[in-house]
């Protein structure tokens, strides 16, 4: 029986980043997960609606939540933010009875179902950097990295506050290179892989945006990494197709690759590269490709 | 017993050596002692030129911020034997806060917090005459600012901050939930005012949400969301029009339109003219199908929930 998830992949990956959601897609049945649909689901509103109007920010998350608990399954994400967001709401909501009673009047009022506070989510590296998920891959049999040299970037709202998300040690996370590892990859590893991409402030202050990312990108370069590797979509978007405003305002070069990380599990699990959709990359992942002889 | 290795960042430019670097120190001590009390008894015992600072011991006064192991930590609250055992490691590297120019050893300037701090205002500014007997507030009106009245202007969550390691500049956490703390309190006349100080260039909307000074606070201030509800305040008094706030103006229309972000409506509501949307990127963008070709893409299911919630959700802040 595969386990069944309320899938959320959040607005980037349905649009700016559809190869992130279509490869979390072909690789759901070789994980043994069956990804099902949230035609209702909102976007999570990031932080920015929760900077303008804080009340409706919670609740438009836990309507998403109360979309999942009435198909009964635990939300799987494939986004940072989105993770932040939506666990944020639930934890405010689950530790606030009057809170909740609240938002519920809200979303009966406009014609929601209230929600009983009964689900969780979680980031598909969460689920899959378990012991049972790391097995799982194991069974899968993956024909491997070859060796490929990856620098694991987390960014920063998988990890933090700890207090919501609390996976793994927001300073010294591992769950990205029990993965690597697991897949037959090397982890180059740098002090930048927990720093901020910037994104959230790319299109309001782009020079202190791609001054931030630059702090990775050149942390994993100078750690001799040959591609990186990321858990999240607005990550992905910062490193990749800003990556050559980041050159010019730094007068540097990184040439860095970057995956989605189900792109990476596919490369190693033999996904056609096709499906992955690498084209629509702003680097060329063309060396990764050969690398791994996909 | 227990015995530690202390690796301190040591930099004496009074001395004319204008390089720093790191010494090692042994030290025998009990089980139960803070980073603090072993450092003042390196100090004591093994080198008295060793600069440290501290006032309070107990977690109050602020000063004595510092990073163990590469996490900013208060050294009084903090065990010698819990530090290693978190960080896995025998040895603590102690090294002064970051994103501050170090003076002496663990000694950093910190002009630039306290500038900051007072550029914030951080004071009540009421109207009108002073009342004869003192205003009384009700009880729920403080609580709303009570997690931020409890900082302790240590610094730590500067020490990490990425959008001011990027911008020296920028405004910053702790002084941002000072801002809070004044801005929601009823017996401020300032609310607009203060929404537009601190909506400029480096303020609020510079912040990038990287989550550490939430992370880091010893006091739990949680000042990002402190910068969230000035956001809040601000749109409240509509004062909106930073790129920041248009920003996530564009998210809501984004989300009445449809339900979910539109990529070409929040690029081009908040930088009409330019910006991070300019002519190449924007146009590679289009050519790797990053950009919708319509705002009208993206519709949910039962969008008039969503609607109903955007039209009746108060906002309390
Ligand atoms: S907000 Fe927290 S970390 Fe920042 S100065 Fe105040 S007490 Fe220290
Ligand atoms: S969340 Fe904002 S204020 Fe807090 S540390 Fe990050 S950039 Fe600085
Ligand atoms: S010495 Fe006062 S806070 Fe540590």
């Amino acid at each position: 029986m595969p386990r069944q998830f309320a899938y959320y992949p959040g607005c980037v990956a349905e649009f700016s980043s559809k190869e992130l959601n279509a490869t979390t897609k072909a690789l759901a049945p070789l994980l043994d997960i069956e990804l099902l649909p949230m035609p209702q689901a909102t976007c999570c509103g990031a932080g920015d609606i929760a900077e303008a109007k804080p009340n409706l920010y919670l609740t438009l998350n836990v309507r998403i939540l109360s979309e999942a608990e009435e198909m009964g399954a635990d939300i799987l994400t494939i986004c940072n933010v989105c993770t932040l967001n939506l666990r944020r709401a639930n934890k405010m909501v689950r530790e606030d009875p009057r809170l909740l009673e609240q938002v519920n009047g809200e979303l009966v009022n406009a014609g929601a179902r209230p929600y009983r506070g009964t689900i969780d989510v979680t980031h598909l590296l969460w689920y899959l950097a378990t012991e049972e998920g790391l097995s799982l891959l194991e069974q899968r049999g993956p024909k491997g990295l070859g060796g490929l040299r990856v620098a694991p970037y987390y960014g920063c709202q998988l990890l933090r506050p700890s207090s919501v998300m609390g996976f793994e040690d927001p300073d010294r996370p591992q769950s990205l290179e029990r993965l690597i590892t697991a897949l037959g990859g090397e982890v180059a590893d740098y002090d930048g892989k927990t720093r901020c991409c910037g994104f959230p402030i790319i299109l309001a202050r782009e020079e202190v945006a791609l001054r931030e990312s630059h702090v990775a990108l050149a942390g994993a370069r100078d750690a001799g990494a040959q591609a990186m590797v990321t858990p999240c979509p607005l990550c992905h978007l910062a490193m990749d197709a800003y990556q050559r405003k980041t050159e010019q305002l730094m007068g540097e070069e990184y040439a860095m690759p970057v995956l989605h990380l189900p792109q990476l599990i596919g490369l190693a699990l033999g996904l056609p590269t096709q499906t992955m959709e690498f084209k629509r990359h702003f680097t060329s992942v063309d060396e990764v490709l050969q690398t791994v002889g996909a | 017993m227990a015995s530690t290795t202390f690796r301190v960042f040591r930099f004496q430019p009074d001395s004319g050596d204008l390089e720093s670097y790191h010494q090692d120190f042994s030290l025998d001590h009990e089980e139960k002692t803070t980073v603090l009390d072993a450092l003042l008894r390196i100090q004591n015992e093994q080198d008295g030129t060793l600069a440290v600072r501290y006032s309070c011991r107990s977690a109050i006064c602020g000063s004595c911020a510092c990073k163990v192991n590469g996490k900013t930590v208060l050294a009084c609250m903090t065990q010698v034997e819990e530090a290693k055992a978190e960080s896995g490691s025998s040895t603590l590297q102690v090294d002064p806060i970051g994103n501050f120019a170090p003076i002496k050893d663990l000694v950093v300037d910190m002009t630039s917090f306290w500038e900051k701090f007072k550029a914030v205002k951080p004071y009540l500014i009421p109207d009108g005459p002073a009342p004869q007997k003192e205003r009384l507030v009700p009880k729920a009106a403080m609580e709303k600012v009570a997690k931020e009245s409890a900082c302790i202007l240590c610094a730590a969550c500067y020490s990490e901050c990425n959008s001011l390691a990027a911008d020296p500049e920028f405004v910053g956490p702790a002084a941002f939930a000072w801002g809070y703390r004044f801005a929601a309190d009823e017996r401020d006349a300032q609310r607009k005012n203060r929404a537009k100080l601190y909506s400029g260039q480096h303020g609020i909307w510079d912040c990038t949400r990287c989550m550490f000074c939430n992370e880091r606070c010893p006091k739990g201030v949680d000042p990002r969301d402190a910068i969230e509800k000035l956001g809040a305040i601000a749109f409240q008094e509509k004062v909106t029009k930073d790129k920041g706030a248009r920003h996530a103006k564009a998210f809501l229309i984004s989300m009445r339109t449809g339900g979910k972000l539109n990529e070409q409506l929040v690029g081009g509501l908040t930088d009409p003219v330019g910006g991070a949307f300019n002519a190449p990127l924007a146009l590679r963008m289009l050519q790797k199908g990053k950009l919708p070709a319509s705002p009208l893409t993206h519709r949910v299911k039962n969008r008039d929930q969503v609607t109903k919630l955007i039209k009746n959700v108060k906002e309390t802040i």
